[in-house]
């Protein structure tokens, strides 16, 4: 199994159905089937009874054993809402392997939402953007959900550039139902201007994770001797030198990652930084576990 | 330095094409897309340098590989030496060591010009040493070394071997084939015209060998030498032995000469003879005194020339008794022992005594006794003597049968063992006589004298000569002289008689010369000579005398033979003038004395005509590199060409630029 769930591998399965199936298969075999874990309000713990507690939440069953009245302590009553607003500019398009970063934001897009509806039916629904809304499929837990959120990921195809404040307006006009709003881009952005733009949808009740998709290349250049780079987004050409590559660069694309961690943490929200040579499990098992933990 | 074809540098003008490309390269780059830009800087100086230095190294190399391929087609030369130019060529320096460079001072001459050839030869330039007689002998490997080919030069001896150029040519052309490289042949030489070969081909040299003339007393000198001597090996009354010596002289006047006969040291007689000019004259000695066994003679004479080596001559003489020979014939026959008995004993050097029996008494005899045995028409034999006899020539002796009118109704012939078909007299024919048809000059017993179809034979008997050897024939066919080779031994059969009533051949002057030669036929005698000549060789056993050790001394008193070659040798080359002993396997102790070929006397040089045909014959280019030998810094510069130097570089420079060009395209696509 683990073999499948290399993003080089998945990069050859062409479909979206089967490679969010593989990986969600995987990522639960990693957690023993536990069912204590999903987006939903969740079973959380037992706790003595005392007097002033609801009796609808005292477990017969326990007493009825026991003699002992406890509580069952629940972690949510409602099914949760997920919303994924995926960055299909052109510097998505980037890779240094087999793997481009919009394919595995796709992939990992489309192992949430079988996650979410498969297991857990929750409503899911997906935002794709660059300078601004180019799909909306709104969320919802209705028959063919699943196929019409990975179809749309099949149609996001990256091209322009990232703009995060134009189609803010349009997200807040998406997102009236609270719920969890997961943002997949790689964030080629200030961090202020990031974190100043998506802050509104917190305001909301949204529970917002940023997930920072970079190929290993981003964060480490290799150039064997001086190189023209052409920006994927703007087209700039600039003439760049191995030495810089090799000792400035990396501290830089470093500093960017620290400083967006910080600002989305200090915003409440939560941020994973996805390298697109990591296997999807591993880094969904990372958001989930921690997640788990929060709540 | 220059070129042969100039107008091929043109090409280099294309060196043009990698500049031009180059220069296009620099502004040409393959952008790398990146997801974004924000991070990065413009560094610009750096690249350019770094790839200024990368471009340089493969612009120079395809600079360097157009300029030498135009260089290489434009045929460049260098303007060498010959002495340079024939840096593989080897030097052989050939000195003539024959009898005739003893004469003054011609050897010490021919080695000092070898040296100052050797001191202006080119250091690097290799050269080997051999000495000329008879054969060539290699001295040295073809080397570099200066002293070890000075060293060989000054260790060359005068030998008394007869030169040869035909064997010059012969070495030197095996020489050729077998080292691949041109030769130059330096030869140092007195050009005698008798070292010529009786054909001018046999000189010939091969085309990739260059002769060099060095002639040493390049003239005609007179000499007067002992050409031969005629004396018996072996001697039993000295009164009747005579020696007769021939004096020649070359290029000489007419002049008086004394010649003397110097027996162990001791001259015993000395005679005055006129020896006409350019001309020969004979000498004899009535008498040969010599005391019992062998004894070094020789006969010198006082010529006061250049070549005093030939002016003696040497040989051995045996004083021994008489060895008795056994004649076998008829009671009634007394004609056959008396003309073979007087026909022995005139032979001045026969030291033969006849011992003639009848047939009917020979029971009991002991052939072994005798040198030899003679069955004179014996019309019957006692069969143990015809065993003895049998037995005898097995072991290696010699028998003379003779068959006449007694013998011929016998069926077979007595020891000899041919069937007998039949027996003719031509005296009733018309002719009354039959003359002899073919005879074999090279047989020893027919070598003595010429007419043998003089000779009348009026009755023969027919034999099967079956595996015999024919030697001679009469005109109709019949077998006259037969000989069989039995055991170690060998008999002859005559198929007439020996007296002067079947033929006329005991009366004739080709009897005596028949029965000397026959007698030392078949007494073994034959093989011995007192005197040799250098390089002859010499019998050291027969075939029965295999294993067995001989031992020769040489003149210098040195055993030649080690000791495997004492037990093995078949023979022995006299390579040396003087006398040596020898000890034949046989047991019999011997004394030979050796001289030097006398052709080597005639010290007429090659006219300049034939030598410079030689020359021709050898490498056209013989002359110059004479010259470049004598004085190299003066040769005219030829021109080399260095084109092929230029195509190794222009290949190395190709390969250069395929591997620095490889590497530079594979970091392209990884790049791209």
């Amino acid at each position: 199994m683990q073999r499948f769930l290399n993003p080089s591998v998945l990069a050859e399965i062409s479909s979206l159905d089967l490679i969010a199936k593989i990986v969600v298969d995987g990522f639960v075999a990693g957690l023993h089937r536990s069912p204590d874990f999903g987006f939903s309000q969740e079973f959380a713990e037992y706790r003595a009874y005392t007097p002033g507690d609801d009796l609808r939440h005292v477990d017969w069953n326990v007493f009825a054993r026991t003699e002992r009245a406890y509580l069952k302590r629940y972690r949510g009553e409602t099914n949760s809402l997920l919303t994924v607003l995926l960055d299909a500019s052109n510097s998505m398009n980037y890779t240094s392997h087999k793997i481009t970063k919009m394919d595995y934001a796709r992939f990992a897009a489309a192992s949430l939402f079988y996650l979410a509806i498969h297991n857990q039916r929750d409503a899911a629904g997906l935002i794709v953007f660059d300078d601004e809304v180019r799909n909306y499929i709104r969320p919802s837990t209705r028959q063919g959900q699943i196929n019409r959120l990975l179809h749309g990921l099949d149609l996001a195809e990256p091209r322009a550039r990232t703009d995060f404040a134009k189609p803010l307006h349009h997200f807040q006009e998406f997102l009236r139902r609270r719920g969890i709003v997961l943002m997949i881009s790689d964030f080629y952005e200030t961090p202020e201007r990031i974190i100043r733009t998506i802050e509104p949808l917190r305001f909301h009740g949204n529970e917002i994770v940023l997930f920072h998709v970079l190929d290993p290349r981003e964060i480490k250049p290799d150039l064997d001797g001086p190189a023209i780079l052409v920006d994927l987004e703007t087209n700039d050409h600039l003439e760049v030198t191995p030495e810089y590559a090799r000792d400035e660069y990396p501290q830089k694309i470093q500093g960017h990652i620290a400083a967006l961690r910080e600002a989305a943490q200090g915003a409440g929200m939560d941020y994973f930084l996805l390298q697109t040579d990591q296997p999807l499990d591993a880094a969904l098992r990372e958001y989930l576990t921690i997640r788990q933990g929060r709540n | 330095m220059g070129f042969l074809s100039p107008w091929f540098l043109a090409g280099a003008a294309a060196v043009g094409l990698p500049l031009y490309l180059h220069l296009l390269r620099r502004h040409t780059t393959t952008p790398h897309p990146f997801s974004s830009l924000m991070f990065f800087e413009h560094r610009t100086q750096s690249s350019i340098r770094h790839r200024k230095l990368r471009y340089l190294l493969l612009l120079s190399l395809r600079l360097a590989l157009l300029i030498l391929l135009a260089l290489a087609f434009a045929n460049p030369y260098l303007k060498r030496t010959a002495v340079s130019a024939s840096g593989d060529k080897l030097m052989l320096i050939v000195v003539d060591n024959s009898f005739s460079m003893r004469a003054g001072t011609r050897l010490a001459d021919a080695k000092k010009q070898a040296e100052n050839l050797l001191s202006s030869r080119a250091p690097s330039r290799r050269a080997q040493v051999a000495e000329l007689g008879s054969q060539l002998h290699v001295l040295t490997q073809p080397v570099q070394d200066p002293a070890s080919l000075r060293s060989a030069v000054e260790s060359i001896q005068a030998g008394d071997a007869r030169g040869s150029f035909g064997e010059l040519a012969r070495a030197v052309g095996s020489m050729e084939d077998s080292a691949h490289v041109p030769i130059e042949v330096h030869l140092f030489s007195d050009m005698q015209r008798s070292d010529m070969p009786a054909s001018f081909a046999e000189m010939a040299l091969p085309p990739n060998v260059s002769l060099v003339l060095h002639a040493v007393g390049n003239k005609a000198e007179p000499n007067w030498a002992v050409e031969s001597v005629n004396a018996p090996s072996r001697v039993w009354d000295p009164k009747k032995a005579r020696v007769t010596a021939v004096i020649a002289g070359y290029q000489t006047p007419a002049a008086t000469r004394t010649a003397s006969l110097v027996v162990n040291g001791k001259t015993i007689d000395s005679k005055k003879v006129n020896v006409p000019a350019n001309g020969r004259a004979t000498v004899e000695f009535q008498s040969l005194d010599v005391p019992y066994g062998l004894s070094r003679c020789e006969i010198q004479i006082d010529s006061g020339d250049a070549l005093a080596a030939d002016d003696r001559y040497l040989f051995a003489v045996e004083r021994s008794d008489p060895q008795h020979v056994l004649f076998v014939h008829e009671a009634r026959d007394s004609r056959s022992p008396l003309f073979f008995g007087s026909a022995l004993a005139s032979s001045a050097e026969a030291s033969f005594a006849l011992e003639s029996v009848p047939a009917e008494r020979v029971a009991g005899l002991d052939p072994s006794k005798y040198a030899f045995v003679v069955l004179s028409d014996a019309a019957s034999l006692p069969s143990q003597f015809e065993n003895d006899l049998q037995q005898y020539v097995r072991r290696g002796a010699g028998v003379l049968v003779a068959v006449g009118t007694s013998s011929a109704h016998r069926a077979k012939v007595p020891v000899f063992g041919a069937d007998i078909m039949g027996a003719h007299s031509y005296l009733e024919d018309s002719a009354r006589y039959l003359t002899v048809g073919e005879a074999d000059s090279s047989y020893p017993a027919m070598a003595g004298g010429q007419g043998w179809a003089g000779v009348r034979f009026y009755y023969a008997v027919a034999v099967d000569p079956a595996d015999s050897r024919v030697v001679a024939k009469l005109s109709d066919q019949t077998p006259l002289l037969l000989e069989k080779k039995m055991g170690e031994g060998r008999v002859l059969l005559f198929a007439s008689g020996l007296d002067n009533l079947t033929n006329d051949f005991p009366s004739g002057p080709l009897f005596v010369p028949f029965v000397k030669q026959t007698a030392r036929y078949l007494s073994g005698t034959q093989d011995r000579n007192g005197s040799r000549i250098v390089d002859s060789f010499l019998e050291l056993r027969t075939a029965k005398d295999q294993a067995v050790s001989v031992e020769v001394i040489d003149p210098a008193g040195r055993r030649p033979l080690s000791i495997e070659q004492a037990t093995t040798a078949q023979s022995f080359q006299l390579t040396d003038a003087g006398f040596y002993e020898v000890r034949l396997a046989n047991g019999r102790h011997d004394l030979v004395g050796v001289n030097a070929d006398r052709r080597e006397s005639n010290l007429e040089p090659i006219s300049d005509d034939v030598l410079a045909l030689w020359r021709g014959a050898g490498n056209s280019n013989g002359q110059q590199a004479a010259a470049a030998g004598a004085a190299a810094e003066s040769e005219p510069a030829k021109p080399s060409s260095i084109w092929w130097y230029a195509m190794l570089l222009v290949l190395v420079a190709a390969l250069a630029e395929s591997f620095v060009a490889a590497r530079y395209l594979t970091a392209q696509a990884e790049e791209s």
